[in-house]
């Protein structure tokens, strides 16, 4: 093994003239990359309330309830300071109710305030139309 | 001179996470080591056993930060043969990819962190800022830095578009080009060699017999790794070599570190030029019927196993892992035996230590009855010389329990 002597010199040189590596970050912000999973969102228009969602999920995230039995009104609570932004709740779902959106900047001063309820009234099931895509879907 | 004994841990800002250290000391050289384990227990296994296997899958990626897809495609592969579930080619392809880029990052990050132990923080911020590469890579492909998520049972979850193969090749070429210039820097910059050089002696002999895994062992010129001895998902259609060093010390294992790293490029090469076409899962049942298995897997820093045993059910009845830093204390152990202490950071990072994931407890089963027993350290030692005082060198079956039962009245 040979040893070279000022191996390292050339190097730290060049990067006197380099931009640097890191960004300014609160006020300059990368962009997320596409299919980034950041929180979770419910399309309220597409839920059937089969809590497939409420079962899959590892962190107990999701939290639905009746409002009023009559009307099919449901709640469903979004708990964004236990989710582990796993997404399984979008493969879990059978009809694409859920979805992740880019939002990754959810720091707040109490944790309740992270909770995003969504009162909705229950969809008809319509079959599934077979999708392209290879996502794999839990048996219910 | 008298020895002298000094606690290095729970808490120490040399160490990241908690463990204690006891040395014993006679002046400046190590003497004697007690490890003691147990300040971060999670209680991660109780908790598997609450959980269906689908939830499980993303508890078992929490174990560790940086070998996240290790422990998940560990459990996974471990719950499809158990669910008689085979992935598609497609699939393996993928989880195998994501695993070799994960060691790429694991192995860069590891680099730097040796760096920064032998006090050339400069190679830590180089390294460090080219393992963001291989960070955009993984966001890219899996939709976050560190958790991947990428497997499921019977497969994993995303594919890989042609664009996002072409970044990766393009980003590859980079990496390449920086992993020649550190390897270059690891195994000839005077002061890094001099003070990684010797340091923190592992002999074949005693990495064979104290079962030392992954770097470790193989920077002590021992060919011992679960991708060539026991391939799993598609291992054997690969080109690799296993990488080894015959100096057994930290140097050693940077050149094995370096040289695994120039395998990982050339294995993710082929795997993204070799792409097969098809399904990228299967349908898993959510149900698994009675049965038990033991699944290894090459985590970037050693052999990872885990045991999982299940009852019919969709929950585990049990499940239990053995992380790679785990198998690597006793060998640390002699590694920190008659060395300085200037150099016990040094070679407790050598091991690339990840106390979080290792901290597991010891429970006795009575195999008559099947009750269990949590028992300390210490106990067990008691237990031990007890028993063998009490049947000379030949031990006979006593029961445990009862002796346990007896020390507690004792203490």
């Amino acid at each position: 093994m040979k040893i070279q002597i000022l191996a390292f010199l050339p190097e730290l040189l060049k990067h006197l003239f380099r931009k640097t590596a890191t960004v300014d970050y609160p006020f300059q912000k990368l962009v997320a990359p596409e299919g980034f999973r950041g929180t979770p969102v419910l399309y309220p228009e597409k839920c059937i309330v089969c809590k497939a969602c409420v079962r899959d999920c590892p962190a107990e995230a999701i939290e639905i309830v009746p409002v009023s039995e009559t009307e099919k009104k449901f709640k469903m609570t979004i708990h964004n300071d236990r989710c582990v932004h796993c997404a399984q709740c979008v493969d879990s779902c059978p009809t694409d109710a859920m979805g992740m959106n880019k939002e990754f900047e959810l720091a707040a001063f109490d944790r309740h305030n992270l909770k995003i309820d969504y009162v909705y009234v229950k969809s008809t099931p319509v079959p599934r139309t077979p999708i392209a895509t290879n996502t794999p879907k839990t048996e219910n | 001179m008298e020895e002298f004994t000094v606690p290095i841990g729970p808490q120490h800002p040399a160490l990241k996470e908690p463990i204690s250290l006891r040395m014993t000391f006679d002046g400046e050289v190590v003497k004697h080591v007690d490890v003691r384990l147990g300040y971060n227990h999670r209680g991660m296994e109780k908790m598997a056993e609450e959980r269906s296997y689908i939830q499980n899958l993303y508890l078992t990626e929490r174990i560790c930060g940086i070998c996240s897809h290790s422990h998940t495609t560990c459990f996974a592969q471990g719950v499809e043969k158990l669910m008689e579930i085979e992935p598609p080619k497609r699939g393996l392809y993928i989880r195998t990819l994501v695993a070799e880029i994960e060691r790429v990052h694991s192995h860069l990050l590891w680099l730097g962190v040796a760096g920064h132990e032998a006090g050339f923080d400069t190679f830590f911020m180089y390294t460090w800022r080219d393992r963001e590469i291989v960070m955009d890579i993984l966001e890219s492909i899996s939709g976050n830095r560190v958790h991947y998520a990428i497997n499921t049972f019977g497969g994993v979850r995303r594919d890989i578009s042609e664009t996002q193969k072409q970044t990766i090749l393009d980003s590859l070429s980079l990496l390449k080009q920086r992993t020649d210039y550190y390897a270059n820097i690891g195994t000839t910059e005077p002061t890094f060699v001099a003070r990684i050089k010797g340091v923190g002696k592992l002999s074949k002999e005693l990495a064979l017999s104290l079962c030392a895994v992954g770097p470790t062992v193989r920077a002590s010129g021992i060919k011992s790794d679960v991708r060539k001895d026991d391939p799993y998902a598609v291992y054997n259609e690969l080109p690799f070599e296993v990488c080894t060093a015959d100096t057994g010390d930290v140097l050693g294992r940077v050149v094995v570190r370096v040289n695994e790293l120039f395998e990982c490029y050339k294995m993710i090469e082929f795997m993204l030029k070799n792409l097969p076409a098809g399904d990228i899962a299967v349908k898993a049942p959510r149900r698994v019927k009675e049965n038990e298995v033991v699944s290894r897997y090459e985590a970037p820093r050693g052999e990872n196993l885990h045991y999982i045993k299940s009852n019919g059910t969709d929950k585990p009845e049990r499940l239990k892992v053995r992380a790679p830093t785990l198998a690597n204390y006793p060998a640390t152990v002699e590694m920190l035996k008659g060395c300085f202490i200037a150099d016990i950071p040094l070679i407790f990072a050598a091991i690339d230590p990840c106390i979080c994931c290792a901290e597991r407890m010891v429970e006795l089963v009575n195999d008559k009855n099947g009750e269990a027993n949590i028992v300390s350290f210490s106990d067990l030692k008691k237990l031990a010389s007890e028993q063998y005082k009490k049947c000379g060198n030949k031990p006979e079956p006593v029961s445990i329990a009862k002796q346990l039962e007896k020390i507690r009245r004792k203490s």
